[in-house]
């Protein structure tokens, strides 16, 4: 445990801890909307729903216009969910689950250290370390997870999650950073 | 020191700004669902839920302002500067915005002839029979004001990145409970 201020002087530079807080929460919070709603597509698109059985689109030319949608484009609306199902391979559903789950948990987490770093409270840097590997970890898994489907899940998932690697990878540097700074103190 | 907010305004505040990027996110990702009918019924957890966050939000603005107006009864007028007013001004747009895609939403839902369950618990008032060009006119409305909202907040979001960069105490207030 180390108290940090909102600013760390390190070798004479300043390292400004409530914009890690900030950056940190505004990811957090976009996180966790998106882990909620890969969460949802997964409880909606079900193997064996009716997308899978062949039957033809209902594309009444009412609801066409009021969608602003081609015939075509309505069709094309249930082939996008068979490319889900069909591209799925039997463990993807279920390991998704849990890792949008977790990934809903640790958003939280993040949310919670990023309002410490804010509030320069007591900042636990293990927890806030371990809250971020927790993340990389999960995008990491979701990006191996993805490259073992087909192309067409690959096109989905793989470049967002590569992007969430790379948030994730920046704020565990910028705590192991301030981290690093209090051993050199405490040297 | 900057002033301290009620923990619920805050608490709210937060809870708003997820409901208000899921809703955002999951509305992109629903609509791209199959349209409805007997036999596919993608969309019918999404709306309904959609329209469960949206009305809650609406119900969370609505104490959020409440709170507002009793605080701000207590306080003394103090003179603002310009980038204070603009403040202001998006604080207040941001709350009609997130106020008008709820109601043109909930309008929308109700001529379009969906019923809306709250939490699948309440039912809600239809306002009156299914009405397509009504339907449609607030849905135009719904989609313009949530683009105008999407702005509003990265405004809102960027000049809380400018205060947290300066390290000055503007955005404390929004983070201590």
């Amino acid at each position: 445990m180390g108290k940090y201020e909102n600013q760390v002087e390190f070798k004479g530079n300043k390292i400004n801890t409530k914009w890690i807080g900030l950056v940190a929460v505004i990811f957090g919070v976009l996180l966790l909307a998106n882990h909620s709603n890969e969460l949802l597509k997964q409880l909606v698109i079900a193997p064996g729903s009716v997308a899978e059985l062949g039957v033809p689109a209902d594309c009444r030319a009412d609801e066409l216009e009021e969608e602003g949608l081609s015939l075509l484009e309505c069709e094309l609306m249930v082939s996008n969910v068979q490319i889900t199902l069909v591209s799925s391979p039997e463990w993807f559903r279920p390991l998704m689950f849990l890792l949008s789950v977790s990934g809903v948990l640790f958003a939280a987490l993040s949310i919670s250290v990023g309002f410490s770093f804010v509030n320069n409270k007591n900042v636990n840097v293990n927890w806030a370390k371990s809250c971020f590997v927790a993340l990389i970890v999960i995008d990491a898994v979701i990006f191996i997870v993805a490259t073992n489907t087909g192309p067409l899940l690959r096109a989905q998932y793989l470049w967002s999650t590569l992007l969430w690697f790379f948030v994730h990878l920046f704020l565990l540097f910028a705590v192991v950073s301030i981290s690093s700074k209090e051993i050199e103190d405490g040297a | 020191m900057s002033e301290q907010l009620p923990k619920a305004k805050v608490v709210m505040h937060w809870l708003v700004a997820i409901g208000v990027f899921f809703l955002f996110v999951s509305s992109w990702w629903m609509l791209s669902l199959p349209l409805p009918s007997e036999d596919f019924t993608y969309r019918q957890l999404p709306f309904q839920l959609h329209k469960n966050v949206g009305i809650t939000i609406m119900v969370m603005i609505v104490a959020m302002i409440a709170i507002s107006i009793v605080k701000k009864r207590k306080k003394l007028q103090i003179q603002k500067s310009r980038l204070e007013r603009l403040a202001a001004l998006d604080h207040l747009l941001t709350y009609f915005l997130i106020i008008a895609c709820c109601i043109s939403g909930y309008l929308s839902s109700s001529f379009s002839g969906w019923e809306t369950t709250l939490w699948w618990l309440v039912e809600l008032p239809a306002w009156s029979e299914e009405n397509d060009d009504l339907n449609i006119l607030f849905s135009d409305i719904h989609l313009w004001a949530c683009w105008a909202l999407l702005s509003v907040v990265s405004v809102h979001i960027g000049a809380a990145l400018y205060h947290a960069f300066r390290n000055d105490d503007v955005i404390d207030k929004m983070f201590r409970l």
